[in-house]
């Protein structure tokens, strides 16, 4: 087999972070049979594949399956991110639920939240306009933010200000009256038995049998259908002609064009800010916008010329984003393959990623996280070593197991620490460590004598290094 | 020729009602009707908590005669119950899916006795769910996570394993139900083979039942099997959200999608509660038109109350009467076999 360079595989493993939850060795090699470019294409057009996970995790949590609240949802979608072999599109679930955050406490329905998250899964790559339009029309949305409470009559600009505001322009863009006639375009876009649901979340009932899934319903009756003037235009606007507006305004491009530059590229200073503080690469804003519009607002368009830019692939582009909490964690769960079947030890597992700041399907407001290096404070960095050293400590763990093989195949005897440490690396998937945490961590190899409790140690020790909290 | 009997099934009733603790059900896992005629009912709980875990004994009549077997590692608690089944003189065998034990009980909920040690060698356990008695009087032990069938005595000496991992006949994968029919053969829910797979009393290969019907409708995913005198099939088809019925040559005669209605538990809590009961009279929870883009019979049953959602377990009384156990509706449909 003609041997692939190291360098191609750098690159890929840089991708294989960002666009995923990180790659071993063996994962890279495969990936690095392909050309560069041909990786991007087949991860920004994933092929449905007949994964087994979803039957796996329904049946081995229960919770997981019939979703009375958040945890379980939350737990079937931390399974399929650590087993899925479309990463991308779980990185993109993971992006739009940190932009469309919806979370459980107005939502008290695990099952609805879920059917959000499926959404993002299913259509987060496409174009923005047809994710937007089933955003409007998501019912956990529209609980979130109120809608079922806007009427002809009476509006609540809750919805249409977040739209504006939040999920596709940003603040400076627009005008309270246009927040005003976008709310009227959306009265009557509500969910199905809306008394009877209002009626069971406010009492967070599950009685008699459980949660009962949500529906879209259009009432048009409860609609406004007079005239509106919105960002300019004027007609008799309904919420889908809203949504063409606001897609084809070029601050649209640029809301979306930032935030996949913050969540794959490098961290920004949090959203709230960016009306008052520019881009860091504007030239990279500016080429994305461009292939907003180039490739007719598709997502899947923009992160192929995204992941193939120069500012994408520069090697001063690697290790400078913190991983966030979830991203963290599932790269581990993958790595270790610790719940090849799920079981009810994905509950600690689950709950350990909110410790560290981000709890799933219940997101601190509708902003989202804040991501970066507020990732990062004492207690949250506390609780990322700890879990990178119960996973990757357990050698009864399928892929720690296969890891420490594998290196211990690779060196000799006459191996020094330093060899060793960078062995791991390389099966970790290429990992770069700074001299100094290299250092350190060979200073704890040449401490241990048994070989494998050696590599167990230098495995785990790595988890706990800077470089290893950055993707 | 004798015509085959074809059995016809009329939906009677539903029991139960979600509650995290005493008198309802919560993640049902399995169902069995003893001898005195009383059901009595696994639960696993939304997180495995400290409240939820517990069997739960009922009748018929939805009279409740309290719970036992709570959640904890001592003698007489359970961590994650399964499967339960009973010999017909007093006692029930409650496997314990992430204790790899098996609890014996009384029919009052007394503990009797336990058995199992997590592993894969010959008498080992790992991630035990269905359980049946035979007419030989050995414990039939679905071994999910090692995909076989283990046969014990009743107090839990190894007899013999059947199977092991694969796709081939006589191999299982992530096995689930299993059932010992009158005549002593081994009914096995071949769940991750999608496939029922059947066995004589010796252990050999008799039949697989994979596809059904006249469109030869694949099972998905089935949980359970149980089998009546005649040799008619009753099949938790899981992963398809129904319950198919099939005659003694595997011939479908009746599916079933799910039609439940207020329990008795269940109508009590909505006369009390009058808000929630009042506004639920006024809604539409059958709207099918709404969920037209999708085909997923998962995402059906999430949104459509009355359908089966998550059966886990088919259970006979008296051959008269079949319970389906749904985990996610947190109940018991029965039907009334004519």
């Amino acid at each position: 087999m003609e041997k692939i360079e190291d360098e191609k595989l750098e690159l890929l493993s840089h991708l294989i972070r960002r666009a995923g939850f990180g790659a071993t060795r063996r994962e890279l090699e495969d990936y690095g049979k392909y050309s560069y470019e041909d990786v991007v294409e087949t991860l920004v057009t994933p092929k449905e594949t007949n994964w087994m996970g979803d039957y796996l995790v329904r049946r081995f949590d229960g919770e997981a399956s019939g979703m009375i609240n958040a945890p379980g949802s939350a737990r079937r979608w931390i399974y399929r991110m650590m087993s899925s072999d479309t990463p991308l599109k779980e990185k993109m679930t993971l992006f739009w639920h940190g932009i469309f955050a919806t979370g459980v406490p107005k939502v008290i329905n695990g099952r609805v939240l879920s059917d959000q998250i499926e959404m993002f899964r299913d259509h987060g790559l496409g174009r923005f306009d047809d994710l937007l339009l089933r955003l409007a029309k998501d019912p956990a949305m529209i609980v979130w933010l109120d809608n079922q409470e806007n009427h002809k009559n009476s509006i609540n600009e809750n919805w249409g200000r977040e739209l504006l505001e939040l999920f596709s322009m940003g603040v400076g863009n627009y005008s309270e009256d246009d927040i005003k006639e976008c709310a009227k375009a959306f009265t009557g876009w509500t969910i199905g038995n809306t008394e009877y649901m209002m009626v069971r979340s406010k009492r967070d009932s599950d009685w008699p049998y459980g949660r009962i899934a949500y529906h879209f319903e259009y009432l048009p009756n409860d609609h406004d259908d007079q005239t509106k003037e919105f960002l300019g235009h004027q007609g008799n606007f309904n919420g889908e002609d809203i949504i063409k507006v606001i897609c084809n305004r070029e601050t649209t491009a640029k809301f979306i064009a930032r935030h996949l530059y913050h969540f794959f590229v490098a961290d920004e200073v949090p959203v709230p800010s960016w009306n008052e503080v520019a881009p860091r690469d504007e030239e990279a804003i500016d080429e994305l916008v461009k292939a907003y519009f180039d490739t007719d607002h598709n997502i899947a368009g923009m992160l192929s010329y995204l992941f193939n830019s120069d500012f994408f692939k520069s090697k001063n582009a690697r290790y400078k984003k913190v991983k966030g909490p979830a991203e963290f964690a599932v790269g581990l769960l993958k790595l270790s393959r610790e719940f090849e079947i799920p079981d009810r030890d994905m509950i600690p597992r689950y709950r350990q990623i909110g410790w560290m700041g981000q709890e799933l399907n219940n997101p601190p407001s509708v902003e989202g996280w804040h991501e970066g290096q507020e990732w990062v404070n004492t207690g949250s960095l506390i609780e990322r070593i700890n879990f990178a050293s119960e996973l990757l400590g357990n050698q009864e763990n399928a892929g720690i197991k296969e890891l420490i093989d594998t290196v211990e195949e690779a060196i000799t005897e006459n191996s020094t620490p330093e060899q060793i440490v960078d062995e791991c690396l390389t099966q970790l998937g290429f990992l770069k460590l700074s001299s100094n945490s290299k250092t350190a961590v060979a200073d704890f190899a040449n401490g241990v004598e048994e070989n494998r409790a050696k590599i167990s140690g230098v495995i785990r020790l790595i988890g706990s290094t800077r470089e290893f909290q950055m993707a | 020729m004798t015509p085959l009997q074809k059995p016809h099934l009329d939906y009677r009733l539903t029991l139960g009602i979600v509650a995290m603790e005493g008198r309802g059900f919560e993640y049902p896992s399995d169902s069995f009707v003893a001898e005195n005629d009383k059901i009595y009912v696994t639960n696993k709980s939304r997180d495995y908590g400290e409240r939820g875990v517990r069997v739960t004994i009922l009748d018929m009549d939805s009279e409740y005669f309290g719970t036992f077997g709570h959640y904890g590692v001592s003698e007489g608690q359970l961590i994650s119950p399964a499967g339960i089944t009973g010999d017909g003189n007093g006692n029930l065998y409650v496997t314990d899916d992430y204790a790899n034990m098996i609890s014996q009980f009384d029919l009052e909920g007394n503990f009797i006795q336990r058995w199992g040690t997590g592993g894969s060698n010959l008498g080992e356990l790992n991630g035990p769910s269905g359980i049946a008695v035979g007419i030989d009087s050995y414990i039939y032990v679905s071994d999910t996570k090692n995909h076989r069938i283990q046969i014990f005595t009743l107090s839990g000496d190894i007899v013999s394993a059947i199977g092991s991992q694969g796709e081939e006949e006589g191999n299982f994968h992530l096995p689930w139900g299993v059932d010992v029919g009158s005549d002593g053969k081994v009914s096995v829910a071949d769940w991750g083979n999608n496939r029922i797979q059947r066995f004589d009393s010796n252990g050999e290969h008799v039949e697989t039942i994979s596809a059904v019907g006249t469109s030869k409708s694949q099972l998905n995913h089935p949980s359970s099997i149980v089998v009546d005198s005649r040799g008619n099939r009753y099949i938790a088809d899981w992963g398809n959200e129904t319950v198919k019925v099939l005659n003694s040559s595997s011939e479908l005669i009746q599916e079933m999608k799910g039609q439940a209605t207020l329990s008795k538990w269940a109508s009590a809590f909505l006369e009390t509660n009058k808000e929630e009961g009042l506004s639920r009279e006024n809604a539409n929870l059958d709207n099918l038109s709404a969920l037209e883009d999708t085909e997923d019979p998962h995402t059906v049953s999430a949104h459509i109350e009355k359908l089966f959602w998550s059966p886990v377990s088919v259970k006979l009384q008296k051959e008269n009467l079949l319970l389906v156990t749904e985990s996610n509706r947190h109940r018991i449909q029965v039907y009334e076999i004519k």
